[in-house]
């Protein structure tokens, strides 16, 4: 896991980039070190090689193939020539004077420069000692080959050869392991900022990114996230602190005041007039205070108490419960409530605010749909995730006012005459929040199709 | 031993609150004693037997579940009427209510008290024991999950079943919408439209219509009432 998104973050990238630009530079150096070396060894045994024969063709055109022959033979076997490699052939390749034991059959050439392999036999041929020589043919037909063994330079230039490839694999394999290593680490403090971050998304402002004492930047890093954390903490404590006091500070008088205001409505001590006035108002407080309630309701679901309550629940059969509730509401409105799916649908969640949520869901959709149009609701388990749909076929929601829905108080032009306070919806976001629900928001030509797609159940 | 079942301990901190309480329970025949904190309610509580003791969840001194569960430690059987505000209506409270008891939100209308003390003090004194229940020429048989009247079928979904149900078991007592969400959908929320009205307007037409007298009642501004003429 941690491996895979090693190899996929943008720092072990980098790392490869920057290892693929200092190899091929290394490669470069060390490639032109090998040529320059041999090539200023061949060139020193080249000239050594192009004076002996010069040599030996003065020799020749002057004395002839008898004095060459003489000449040849004097210097193989001298010991200050040693190394040195010298044939002479016929027209015929017949060998006339040589410390070669036959004409090296790789010289085919009738002149210039040539090497090869020298040895007795086929089998040695290949690894026999590497020679360099220099090839003429004589007017009169007769070849001279002169050389020198250069098998040192062969053996320099096949070590410098393995030094090259072995110092430039072990160049990449080394700078390879470090930025696993190196980007290993940068990753896995960025897993553990996102792993809080998550942490913080699912369960409250109370998680903090560890801190290593290493003081590094990553410290600092984590340790301003986490002054930022405990900034946004306090100033939730206090929002809600301050609802909370307004909350409970308000109850006791409304309670009070609706107290007398019943007393007063009961006491039958006023004329008719009078005694509308009073219910009007205790009707009005009573909204007051379902609204307040439901604020009040909203603000508990999103301080995600409520989660440790959490069992597993089966949305068909609150939804069917759902619809039984609402079946009467959408029949006076002369439309159709239809329930759609069977068996288990499991999440996980609370019944409770489940249910409300719907409910909200399947009342905004019988009284903003057409009247005596369709209202479907339909719950079913899609790729394991469970996933409720209300679908209706009235005039929907405008695309761009489709997130504003979902603000407190926030109300369609289209529905500003219908019952309702703009909390409904609100609601239903607080709720899909605190169950990790996705909300989506489609159009069903005509109408509006409201799916909430929860977690599959385990996850 | 004094008390008897129209006799009520009401448990509030808040003292215009308490003065209306006990003067509309006064008012409407229940003999009402009154605690405002917590130690008082457990000494009242063990000295005299109350029909229902009434609750506040926010005591000054100790928490009103601590008091009403060290009363029913010490042997108090009285149905506890948990009166609480609504942040605090967390699933201890919701326990309660399945063990028996019932709470309310503040801030309550007092009809709406009213009907949950009926309810309540009258679970306290009778058990049903029968399968079938009547109310005038309506019959519901609680096995096969029927309703008649005058021996005439009445096709009811199973929701509705369980409405008429509650509204059977109390009769001649007022039930608020609120208490038919918690009893019939197990709902602890207001939805805030007339959704329950609707719903029992339906059930009505169905054990009403054509009948010879009407026996699920309106009552203005609280709920309904299922009753048979006198």
């Amino acid at each position: 896991m941690l491996l895979a998104k090693t190899l996929t973050s943008s720092t072990f990238k980098l790392a490869l980039i920057a290892i693929g630009t200092f190899g091929v530079i290394v490669s470069a150096i060390f490639s032109y070190v090998y040529l320059s070396t041999s090539d200023y060894v061949r060139s020193r045994s080249d000239r050594s090689i192009m004076a002996e024969y010069m040599d030996l063709q003065g020799v020749y055109k002057q004395s002839g193939r008898e004095g060459l022959i003489g000449l040849i033979r004097q210097r193989t076997s001298d010991k200050a020539f040693a190394g040195h490699i010298y044939s002479l052939a016929d027209p015929s390749s017949a060998i006339l004077a040589a410390n070669l034991g036959e004409w090296p059959p790789a010289a085919t050439a009738p002149s210039g420069w040539t090497e090869f392999r020298a040895s007795g036999t086929a089998a040695e041929r290949s690894g026999g000692p590497l020679m360099r020589g220099m090839i003429n043919t004589f007017a009169s037909g007769d070849r001279l080959l002169v050389g020198q063994d250069i098998s040192d330079l062969d053996r320099f230039a096949g070590q410098i050869k393995i030094a090259v490839i072995s110092g430039v694999s072990l160049i990449f394999l080394l700078a390879g392991v470090a930025s696993v290593l190196v980007t290993r680490r940068t990753v896995g403090r960025i897993e553990q900022i996102n792993a809080t971050s998550r942490a913080i998304m699912a369960s409250g402002l109370d998680k903090r990114i560890p801190l290593r004492g290493t003081h590094d930047e990553w410290d600092r890093v984590a340790e301003n996230l986490n002054l930022m954390l405990e900034r946004i903490e306090t100033l939730m404590g206090e929002v809600k602190q301050v609802s909370d006091n307004l909350a409970h500070d308000l109850r006791t008088p409304l309670t009070r005041m609706r107290g007398r205001l019943e007393k007063a409505y009961h006491s039958q001590r006023f004329d008719e007039d009078a005694q509308v006035l009073l219910g009007d108002t205790i009707a009005d407080l009573d909204a007051v205070l379902r609204i307040f309630t439901s604020i009040t309701r909203i603000a508990q679901i999103e301080a995600q108490v409520r989660k440790e309550a959490f069992r597993t629940v089966n949305l068909v059969e609150i939804t069917r419960e759902v619809v039984e509730l609402y079946d009467a509401a959408a029949e006076e409105k002369g439309s159709c409530l239809t329930m759609i799916g069977e068996g288990e649908v499991p999440a996980t969640g609370d019944r409770d605010l489940i249910f409300d949520a719907i409910a909200n869901l399947v009342d905004n959709a019988i009284k903003h749909g057409r009247a005596g149009g369709d209202v479907i609701v339909a719950s079913e388990t899609v790729n394991g995730a469970p996933v409720i749909s209300i679908t209706d076929d009235g005039p929907g929601i405008p695309t761009d006012q489709r997130d504003q829905v979902f603000k407190r108080f926030y109300r369609l032009e289209q529905s500003r005459y219908t019952p309702g306070n703009g909390l409904g919806l609100s609601l239903v976001a607080a709720v899909a929040r605190l169950h990790g629900a996705r909300i989506e928001m489609s159009d069903s030509l005509p109408g509006l199709q409201f799916k909430l797609w929860f977690p599959a159940p385990g996850t | 031993m004094t008390g008897g079942h129209r006799r009520i301990l009401v448990v509030e901190d808040d003292l215009e609150t308490a003065g209306q309480l006990v003067e509309q329970l006064t008012t409407s025949g229940y003999q009402v004693d009154l605690a405002t904190c917590g130690n008082d309610a457990l000494h009242r509580g063990t000295t005299a037997e109350y029909a229902v003791i009434t609750i506040d969840r926010m005591l000054p001194d100790i928490d009103g579940i601590a008091v009403m569960r060290q009363l029913r430690d010490d042997g108090i059987a009285a149905p506890f009427l948990i009166i609480s505000a609504l942040g605090e209506v967390d699933d201890r409270v919701r326990g309660l209510r399945a063990g028996g008891d019932d709470y309310l939100v503040k801030p309550f209308s007092f009809v709406e008290l009213l009907a949950r003390l009926e309810a309540l003090g009258r679970r306290s004194d009778t058990v049903a024991k029968e399968t079938i229940l009547r109310v005038g020429d309506l019959a519901i048989d609680l096995i096969s999950r029927t309703a008649s009247r005058r021996g005439k079928d009445i096709d009811l979904l199973p929701k509705e079943f369980q409405l008429l149900e509650y509204l059977v078991r109390n009769e001649g007592r007022v039930v608020s919408r609120a208490m038919l969400l918690q009893h019939v959908w197990d709902l602890h929320f207001d939805p805030s439209t007339n959704i329950i009205d609707v719903y029992v307007g339906r059930v009505r037409r169905k054990v009403d219509d054509q009948q010879a007298y009407p026996l699920i009642h309106t009552i203005r501004g609280i709920g309904y009432c299922l009753r048979a003429p006198r």
